[in-house]
């Protein structure tokens, strides 16, 4: 039986851009938190 | 939808009204919190992060996600996913860019509408650029109003058990009465309490639902060894098309996300939220609402295609492995999801419709202005007349109307979006260039749209450009007529005329009907606002900054 696979730009589409998105997210986040009071 | 019978009916009814009476028990409580014309338009600036974040993306968010995005996927494979990027890449511009300059402007403007902050932005002595913003929100959105509210009736019908017309037309009042009714008791406290409880249904729904269907078909490598068996162009991230189709379509897809911006019904949001840490708040969870519900739609639409092959439309997936795999009342709350899709979508354009009418155009542009408990029983009463007339439309489905919905997303995001990221990045645009992009916008949507149907309106579209020029001068003889226009709007105006024959034209001669219309409409709009300015300057004193 033929064995598929996603090819790189679907790997990329499915689950590469959300993920890197969400680290970047999360990253943005802890940035601002670690910002004094004043300058958020 | 399959028909419903039995115990799964009587299970899934119970979760319908249930689903209901907790909306309308919303609506009451946020009734009773709403004293005034500000509560009402904007919930009195008081909104949280949770409420402002989940109600801005539920409210963008319309049936389309848990149907139309399944059944892209369900179609297409993974490349049916290029919406994603899109949309998230939209809600990147709107939470980080567009949010912390909103709330603090128009919390200092005192702007209540979209409309409200063109308006006060660059000024508008004659109410030029508050009837032009008015007139496409109200067209756009009461067509909008109007097909959702024929979805939410066809998906009542099927859920509750209703049948034939009779079943359409106690489908669509039973949904359309209640959100009316909650609208109209709370304004907008009740539109985005309604929307954070409907948008977190639709997120775990489509969280939980494709999680539980791949583990049904044995893990992802199955899922995957599935889709390839069907078509191996479902794995890749083009699908088999190629050269100037492939990039078409991506740069389509890719442009869903430029309309955001545009949204009145989205970024009025944040502009009542509370404060400036709410915003700083509400970009995080508006992210992972946004991953979370555009990946598993995705999702649901592949598992879909491979659990059930027999299944004609896609779009109708979610709701086919709802009923196929899980108990009852789960599928009761799944299906509520993508009612809850639909009603919190229809709910806040409502309020927006209602308030271009009572606030934009009674209030404001009229001058009867009231006191505020006057402007709380008048918007009130705009929502439930809104309400009425959509209802009216969706029950005897005017073809006109339905055309108009093809546009409303496009036409609001090309008329509004370059125009609000202007307003708050950009300082070299006054009120003529403002003018010349909602035109533009506009324009070029309607003239790029008739051309990528052209096989389908070949009548309408050969005669745009009269068209046009006809509508131009009507605009013109109408602001001559009621001295409403300067001589720099009629730049604008023929600008606006000009740039919408010149796209019509480009469609023709370079054969770019792939591209979805958005994509020209928002950079020609661009481009109108700042050229009209440039030719078209006047001092910071005159534009009332």
């Amino acid at each position: 039986m033929e064995e598929y696979s996603l090819t790189f730009g679907a790997h990329l589409l499915l689950w590469t851009f959300p993920l890197v998105l969400v680290v970047l997210v999360i990253l943005e986040a802890l940035l601002d938190r670690l910002k004094p009071e004043s300058e958020r | 939808m399959t028909p419903l019978e039995g115990s799964t009916l009587t299970t899934v009814a119970v979760v319908m009204v249930a689903y209901l009476g907790v909306l309308l028990f919303i609506g009451w409580r946020a009734a009773k919190m709403t004293h005034g014309g500000e509560d009402f338009h904007l919930a009195g600036r008081s909104l949280g992060a949770w409420s402002a974040g989940i109600s801005s993306t539920a409210s963008s968010e319309s049936g389309w996600v848990t149907l139309g995005a399944v059944g892209m996927t369900f179609t297409y494979g993974v490349s049916g996913l290029w919406y994603a990027p899109g949309c998230l890449l939209g809600y990147l511009v709107n939470v980080y860019l567009v949010a912390p300059r909103l709330r603090p402007l128009s919390a200092n403007q005192g702007s209540v509408t979209l409309t409200d902050v063109i308006t006060q932005r660059w000024g508008d002595p004659r109410n030029v650029l508050r009837l032009t913003s008015t007139t496409i929100i109200l067209v756009c959105m009461m067509g909008y109003v109007a097909a959702q509210m024929t979805a939410a009736g066809k998906a009542f019908s099927s859920s509750l058990g209703f049948e034939g017309r009779g079943g359409y037309i106690l489908g669509v009042v039973i949904g359309a009465a209640v959100i009316t009714l909650v609208t109209s008791l709370g304004g907008f406290r009740a539109v985005a309490w309604t929307d954070l409880f409907q948008g977190l249904l639709v997120a775990i729904a489509l969280i939980v639902l494709p999680l539980y269907a791949i583990a049904r078909l044995g893990g992802f490598g199955a899922l995957v060894q599935g889709l390839g068996a069907i078509n191996p162009d479902f794995l890749s991230a083009g699908g088999g098309r190629l050269g100037p189709v492939l990039w078409g379509f991506v740069v389509g897809q890719l442009g869903i996300g430029l309309g955001y911006p545009g949204m009145p019904h989205v970024i009025t949001r944040y502009m009542a939220a509370r404060d400036d840490r709410q915003v700083q708040r509400l970009q995080m969870i508006a992210m992972f609402w946004g991953v979370a519900v555009f990946y598993g739609a995705g999702l649901v639409g592949l598992a879909g295609r491979v659990m059930l092959p027999g299944l004609a439309d896609g779009e109708q997936a979610l709701m086919a492995l709802a009923l196929q795999l899980v108990h009852p009342v789960l599928a009761g709350l799944l299906l509520a999801a993508v009612i809850s899709a639909i009603l919190s979508t229809v709910s806040s354009q409502l309020l927006v419709a209602a308030s271009a009418v009572s606030y934009d155009l009674v209030e404001k542009t009229l001058g009867k202005a009231s006191d505020d408990h006057r402007s709380l029983v008048l918007g009130r009463w705009t929502v439930v007349v809104v309400g009425l007339l959509g209802i009216l439309v969706a029950l005897s489905e005017v073809r006109l109307v339905f055309w108009f919905v093809l546009f409303a997303w496009s036409g609001l995001g090309a008329a509004f979006a370059p125009l609000i990221l202007l307003a708050l990045l950009q300082r070299g645009v006054n009120r003529h260039g403002a003018l010349a992009a909602m035109l533009t916008g506009t324009g070029v949507t309607v003239a790029w749209k008739l051309g990528r149907d052209a096989a389908t309106n070949p009548e309408i579209f050969a005669r745009v450009w009269w068209i046009t020029v006809l509508a131009a001068a009507a605009i013109l003889i109408l602001g001559r007529l009621t001295r409403a226009f300067e001589t720099a709007d009629h730049v604008a105006v023929v600008a606006a005329a000009s740039l919408t024959v010149i796209s019509w034209w480009l469609v023709q001669q370079w054969g770019l009907h792939n591209l979805y219309e958005l994509v020209p409409a928002f950079f020609l709009a661009g481009f109108a606002a700042l050229a009209v300015s440039a030719i078209t300057p006047i001092s910071v004193e005159e534009a009332g900054k």
